[in-house]
């Protein structure tokens, strides 16, 4: 049989899971060697995926159930550099032990539940036909209820956990319920023959799947009014959960949206904008009232992203080319501002509450911290010169192109509101004066390391200009 | 050569902090002396290409600036998705502006040579701040300009929040959230010029070449306009501004009203004005209603309050509604005079706030009411403080005069009635500043003086050095008026587009 070489990252990473639990049986319960060859691995995919070149073309295996384009391959690195992130803040929490006591034996099954989660995402970006994608989704989230629910014996943790898989599976129900209807109007399930009928014609039946199609993929990606579960499951999992669920899962939702949106549904493309603005709009606005007043720190990051996935939708308006290079540097670069946040609320909280109350005297006990910190902070609420603000200019610049000016105007004012809360976040580190009754936090070499090489990629990604030229390149080959 | 120096005007603060990041924080004498080192280079380097561009003369402008006659002219692609180059370049009206910032960061160093706290942040700030207004004035790319337009922000919410006193977090955020929610409104504007304008650049000098569809002018220009007028504190935007300053430490008084409000100004001039012009008469005369608070309203405001930075931010607020009359004139001599008083107003409110820093540092209040007699302990920081009110109330020899008689001249040949009586209001109103003026001159500087100053010390070399580089800036305009203004008249010259 032919296996081409596009196809040996998505191999290796459907391998790994079972190399990694399988090393379990010949190591101690403390040893790293589990994490070790998940990250060689991991990082070995990253840099083969990098070798796929992009070339605008398409290639299909497996009785055309499955391809790999050019956004397919940079939304596979997008979810590598989480997943190889996650499992970096994954070994903090499992060295020290989240819940009081290290449990570095359970790394091998997180790392394996991790890479099964990632691999969802990339069947989502590959899928030719609804069958493939509906199992795409479902591989990349039925993980997330396992991970959420990591914490055992936490109460909070299987509250979350509970209430993440009860609204996951309506949603699910809900997105089965649109392929469904969308299989009955176009007779098909491939996407080439849906994208046919929804050109030659549209009819009510249609509309119902698209309903019922962004209502399901709305739970996964917290948009408005189907957001709700998100701050209770962020801040119920333990933090590097909530780190991948934020990044991973998010990218994962988005991409079913790209894939649809630039897909099957193209020819109504123009007919769904004015929904998707909507949602885009209720959604940054809902996220960004609802961080106003948080004083939790989890909580606090939960409403943020659930504000970052209304402006990611904005992006979803304009063209092909625009979109996807917007919505894949804004990732890439939301990925990384946001676990770098995560690893540092992850040596906040292993030493103190997860507050705002426990940042005061950041500035002054950890100075690296405090600057990490508000590059973190200020790249999430869109300032330049840092990676966040030229991520959002993408997604604005991508609405914008095709003449909604009015949705752009509205997340760009929305902004202001989003730098207030995240001012309140730096005030807490820089201004307050420090509170001598909190623990002293401790910082381990490694962890150092990791904050200031991400520090250092928010701030350069941003200025420089290679990450987003490769990727635009990538798509006006 | 000249426009590699041109491109260190903001490289160097940058460097500078850089140098000093691995600096211990005790070390602050050091950190002190390379900043202020770092301050009086970059000085010095933009007075020697000031002094350049005057020799050059406008016939050595680089030609593909045309319609702008910009000199140091560099332009390198940069971000390809949105066609975002890397281009800066100066003509006077800039090179002025860019010596006007350095003279205040320079001074806002010297300054602030005892503030309290981390000083080695601090000055990391200042310099962070130099940084993006030094791109601001020097950027000819919309994309750039915005870049270096919303950092400094930024940095004024971390120092006046760290380092300020008094209500200082709410002054910060107010100041950091309304700077914010003008340039918000620019950068929804700016993607419109983009795609409408059917070029698809952010280049000022190429967008300059096309008409802009007069629908969309008709929209943006006013957004982008009250964009701009937001951080040049027009009403109704103007309530940031009181708050902001009286909350922040001496050096980003000095720089946010003597820099930093002037840049929405030249924002509204460089960009709204200069790309929009159709809209621009059709708008303005509305600006021009709006102004009346600002220049009738604002020094009586200021009559009323007893806190000396109150008293000064309204003040700035009432000179800088003076700026926008120049603009909304729409005649040659009206921008002149509007250029010369964001120059002019640059230095004058430096040294207000520089001075009343120096006295606040002293006496530990503002207040007015519980000051008095300071001048027979404090005589140098009270004729600095004095020679800054004349000069504010437009007293001929300080640049002020030239200034504003510019503005009320232009203004006045504009043929509209509206325009006219608001020039005549402002005229009037002078009369107001100077009351205000003398006022407070006269209840802080003479009458008794409590007991507890006794022990007053006057101004250090430091300090005086500040106060009269600044005087003389003012001196300098104010008696050789003449060449300043040929710079100024060629570089508006392109912008008359209507």
């Amino acid at each position: 049989m032919y296996i081409p070489n596009f196809i040996i990252p998505d191999l290796l990473l459907l391998l790994f899971p079972f190399i990694v639990i399988g090393s379990r049986l010949f190591c101690t319960d403390r040893s790293k060697v589990p994490w070790r060859i998940a990250n060689i691995g991991f990082i070995a995919i990253f840099v083969l995926l990098n070798f796929i070149p992009l070339s605008g073309g398409v290639g299909r295996f497996f009785i055309t159930n499955w391809h790999i384009d050019d956004f397919g391959v940079l939304m596979r690195e997008v979810l590598m550099v989480s997943a190889i992130l996650g499992i970096w803040l994954a070994k903090d929490y499992f060295e020290h032990g989240g819940d009081g006591k290290p449990a570095m034996h359970q790394i091998a099954e997180f790392i394996g539940t991790v890479a099964f989660a990632t691999f969802g995402g990339f069947t989502v970006v590959s899928a030719c036909d609804l069958l493939t994608f509906f199992l795409g989704l479902e591989i990349a989230t039925i993980p997330m209820y396992a991970l959420a629910a990591w914490n055992k014996r936490d109460q909070y943790g299987s509250e979350a956990a509970t209430k993440y898989i009860l609204m996951g599976s309506v949603a699910t129900a809900f997105e089965l319920f649109g392929f469904s209807y969308l299989y009955g109007f176009a007779g098909s399930i491939h996407f080439d023959s849906i994208q046919h009928a929804v050109a030659s014609g549209s009819s009510p039946l249609l509309w119902i799947a698209v309903l019922f199609l962004f209502a399901g993929i709305g739970f996964k990606l917290t948009l408005f009014p189907f957001y709700t579960w998100a701050p209770d499951v962020y801040e119920g999992a333990p933090t590097p959960v909530t780190a991948i669920l934020s990044v991973t899962s998010k990218a994962t939702a988005i991409a079913f949206l790209v894939v649809l949106v630039y897909g099957p549904l193209s020819p109504i493309k123009e007919q769904v904008a004015p929904f998707i603005a909507l949602l885009a709009g209720t959604t940054l606005f809902v996220g960004n009232l609802g961080a106003l007043k948080q004083s939790r720190l989890r909580r606090f990051m939960a409403y943020s992203s659930i504000a970052q996935a209304g402006y990611i939708m904005v992006a979803l308006l304009g063209d092909a080319v625009m979109g996807k290079t917007a919505i894949i540097y804004y990732l890439f670069v939301y990925a990384i501002s946001n676990y770098l946040a995560f690893f540092i609320f992850g040596i906040i909280g292993h030493h103190r509450e997860e507050t705002f109350d426990s940042l005061r005297g950041l500035s002054k006990q950890k100075p690296t911290l405090a600057i990490a910190l508000a590059v973190a902070m200020f790249s999430l609420a869109g300032i330049p010169p840092l990676a966040g603000f030229f991520g959002k200019f993408h997604l604005f610049f991508s609405g914008a192109s095709t003449g909604h000016y009015g949705i752009v105007a509205f997340a760009v004012l929305n902004n202001v509101l989003a730098l207030y809360y995240y001012l309140q976040l730096i005030k807490s580190a820089w201004i307050d004066d420090t509170d001598e009754h909190l623990n002293p936090l401790r910082m381990t070499k490694r962890q150092r390391n990791v904050i200031v090489l991400l520090t250092v990629a928010v701030i350069v990604l941003g200025v420089l200009p290679f990450l987003s030229d490769n990727i635009f390149a990538g798509f006006t080959f | 050569m000249d426009t590699l120096l041109f491109n260190l005007i903001w490289i160097l603060p940058l460097i500078t902090v850089l140098a000093c990041a691995p600096i211990s924080a005790q070390k602050e004498t050091l950190l002190k002396t390379i900043h202020a080192t770092s301050g009086t280079i970059v000085l010095l380097l933009v007075g020697y290409l000031t002094y350049r561009l005057y020799t050059l003369g406008v016939d050595s402008a680089a030609k593909e600036s045309a319609p702008l006659l910009l000199h140091y002219y560099m332009d390198i692609p940069w971000l390809h998705m949105f066609n975002a180059h890397y281009i800066v370049g100066a003509d006077g009206l800039n090179m002025f502006l860019l010596f006007l910032t350095a003279v205040i960061v320079w001074g806002g160093i010297l300054v602030s040579w005892n503030i309290k706290g981390n000083q080695k942040v601090f000055f990391a700030l200042i310099q962070l701040l130099a940084t993006s207004v030094y791109g601001v004035f020097m950027s000819m790319d919309l994309v750039l300009f915005f870049v270096f337009y919303e950092m400094e922000a930024l940095c004024m919410y971390l120092m006046i929040a760290g380092y300020g006193s008094g209500r200082k977090d709410y002054g910060g955020k107010k100041l950091t959230l309304t700077l914010a929610f003008g340039s918000s409104m620019i950068l929804a504007t700016l993607f419109g010029l983009y795609f409408e304008s059917g070029i698809y650049s952010f280049s000022l000098v190429e967008l300059s070449k096309v008409t802009l569809p007069m629908d969309f002018q008709m929209w943006a220009f006013p957004l982008m306009f009250m964009g701009f007028a937001v951080s040049s504190s027009l009403f109704p935007f103007h309530f940031w501004s009181p708050d902001g300053h009286s909350a922040a430490p001496t050096a980003v008084s000095m720089l946010a009203a003597g820099v930093m409000m002037k840049m929405g100004a030249y924002g509204c001039l460089r960009v709204a004005m200069f790309l929009m012009p159709e809209a621009a008469k059709i708008w303005l005369p509305y600006v021009v209603a709006l102004l009346i608070f600002n220049v009738v309203l604002g020094p009586f405001i200021a009559l009323r309050h007893k806190d000396l930075k109150y008293i000064t931010a309204y003040s700035s607020i009432s000179h800088l509604g003076l700026i926008f009359l120049g603009l909304a004139a729409l005649t040659p001599v009206g921008l002149r005079g509007a250029s010369l008083q964001m120059i002019s107003h640059g230095f004058l409110t430096g040294l207000f706030f520089a001075t009343i820093g120096m006295i606040y540092e002293r006496t530990h209040t503002r207040d007015i009411t519980e000051m008095g007699g300071i001048m027979r302990k404090l005589p140098f920081l009270g004729v600095g403080f004095v020679i800054a009110g004349f000069a504010g109330l437009g007293l001929p020899g300080f640049s002020g005069f030239i200034a504003e008689s510019n503005i009320f001249i232009g203004a006045f040949q504009q043929d509209s009635t509206l325009t006219r009586i608001v020039t005549v209001l402002a005229i009037l109103s002078i009369t107001t500043t100077a009351v205000y003026i003398l006022q407070t001159a006269n209840r802080m500087l003479h009458g008794n003086m409590p007991a507890k100053y006794e022990t007053l010390t006057d101004a250090t070399f430091r300090e005086k050095l500040v106060v009269v580089v600044l005087v003389l800036c003012l001196l300098l305009i104010g008696v050789f008026p003449g060449w300043i203004a040929d710079m100024l008249d060629q570089s508006i010259a392109p912008m008359m587009r209507w």
